[in-house]
């Protein structure tokens, strides 16, 4: 991607009038780090990037910021926000409408096409950090890193994430601007793990499982991260009624990782961001895919691709399965 | 699972339909296992999929939702609704690896009384297979 056309066109829609900020990707401190940047103006948009570090979905930022009441005799803010978007970003975006999370004339979604993301845990394993802010680009079939002012090519497969080599969209399915011409989408991978734990006797499961959630340290932050666990009133946070007991146990560690994965069945949209931020690397992901492989196989439905469709929860169809119904 | 080594189960039934057939079952002088913990809700519909999470948390073996057949929902859908989310549910404990048979979900209509007796017939003897649930258990159990 052209990133002075990114940048141009970043300084164009900050400097809107009808635009409060604008959200983007700048490099980071150190080694491979990226940070989301914020602008409220042109001058803001300078450094922003767009690389296959550019992980991080920016859609959180809609539904994360806290929106206090006013005080009296004060007008609320009704300029938009913008924001750059990657394909399953954009999938965000648009569950966040049918939701009505956030409202079409809120925001402006500038597309970027994406030709796929690197694994920053597989990246760092095997090409280590620097202290130096290390680069990384698109060749025609895989990436170059630049470190210390050397280029390092690798294979795409190789450092390619997992949500990526899974990615059925790569392109943003809703935007305003849009950055570039349209990637050509991939054939995507097989999810194989998912179809291997369901190969897996209950036991066999529930062993696994228990071994990933002992691990859970009941941080939220895959609550936290996620562009669609915006409740205000979440029910992890209360006490009367306690759905889920604070204590960092086998049972409330279960009990909290299913009802994250519930409240989201229908709803992720792949994003990986949850399975990314996790400290103690439980692979969420499985989970999430393992849901959504239901409800596109079962209910042939997919969250996060038309805006004008219905929440999968809050409705039916009287044809619904229910084979399961004795 | 009690001291005589019986399944304890939970089930939330609907008032409309499958409340009145487990009353009919019991006006009928039906014999059936007396495992079964009811909890009676309005509607099928308003049974949020982690009260399943909680009674088998909180000492249930089995669990079992029973409502209206569709189309005969009190409130016109909230069975469809119902069906939807604890279908969702059903599949994500199975991956999980909680024994598909300990949850269960049936329509049952105020009429149906030997089908009542049938549920829960099935619901006890599968508990009973898939034995106590110690593993998911809270520390302090108030039974
Ligand atoms: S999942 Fe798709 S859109 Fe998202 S980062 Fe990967 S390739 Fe890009
Ligand atoms: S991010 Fe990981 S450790 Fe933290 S609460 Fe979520 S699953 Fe648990
Ligand atoms: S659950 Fe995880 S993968 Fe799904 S939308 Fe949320 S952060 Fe993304």
């Amino acid at each position: 991607m052209d990133l002075d056309k990114l940048r141009e066109t970043a300084a164009e829609v900050a400097a809107r009038d009808d635009v409060k900020y604008l959200i983007g990707w700048e490099k980071g401190s150190y080694g491979y780090r990226v940070a989301p940047a914020f602008a409220e103006d042109a001058d803001g948009t300078a450094d922003m990037i767009f690389s296959p570090l550019c992980t991080a979905n920016l859609a959180t930022y809609l539904t994360l910021v806290e929106k206090l009441p006013l005080p009296r005799g004060q007008e609320p803010d009704n300029r938009k926000v913008a924001l750059m978007v990657k394909g399953c970003d954009s999938r965000a975006v648009a569950q966040l409408l049918v939701e009505k999370g956030i409202h079409r004339d809120e925001v402006v979604v500038i597309g970027c096409p994406c030709p796929g993301m690197v694994d920053p845990a597989l990246l760092s394993e095997k090409y280590p950090e620097t202290e130096e802010i290390a680069e990384l680009k698109w060749s025609d079939d895989g990436f170059i890193i630049v470190r210390n002012g050397e280029e390092t090519a690798v294979p795409r497969e190789e450092l390619l994430a997992e949500k990526c080599r899974l990615c059925r969209y790569p392109n943003p399915v809703v935007s305003d601007i849009m950055l570039d011409e349209p990637v050509e989408s991939w054939e995507p991978a097989e999810d194989e793990e998912v179809t291997e734990i369901e190969g897996k006797e209950v036991e066999g499961r529930w062993d696994y499982w228990q071994q990933e959630f002992s691990n859970c340290i009941r941080c939220y932050s895959c609550r936290n991260v996620c562009p669609l666990c915006y409740c205000q009133d979440c029910i992890l946070d209360r006490i009367n009624p306690s759905w889920v007991f604070r204590s960092v146990n086998f049972s409330e560690n279960t009990a909290f990782n299913i009802a994250r994965a519930f409240h989201l069945a229908g709803r992720c949209i792949e994003c990986g961001e949850c399975e990314r931020v996790c400290p103690a690397n439980i692979p969420l992901g499985k989970i999430n895919r393992k849901l959504a492989r239901e409800v596109r196989d079962k209910y042939g439905f997919e969250p996060g691709l038309d805006p004008e469709s219905e929440p999968f929860q809050a409705s039916y169809k009287p044809d619904d399965p229910e084979d399961f119904i004795l | 699972m009690s001291a005589n080594n019986e399944p304890n189960i939970v089930a939330f039934l609907c008032n409309w339909c499958s409340y009145a057939g487990a009353d009919l079952a019991g006006t009928s002088r039906m014999q059936y296992p007396s495992n079964i913990n009811v909890i009676r809700v309005m509607c099928t519909g308003r049974v949020n999929p982690l009260y399943v999470v909680n009674a088998l948390q909180q000492g249930a073996d089995g669990v079992l939702v029973s409502g209206c057949h569709p189309g005969d929902c009190h409130y016109m859908e909230g069975n469809y609704f119902a069906r939807r989310r604890l279908g969702m549910l059903k599949d994500l404990l199975e991956y999980v690896g909680v024994d598909p048979r300990r949850f269960h979900m049936s329509w049952v209509s105020a009429s149906e009384g030997h089908k009542w007796k049938e549920v829960v017939e099935k619901t006890v003897e599968d508990a009973r297979e898939a034995g106590p649930f110690e593993g998911f258990r809270r520390r302090q159990i108030d039974w």
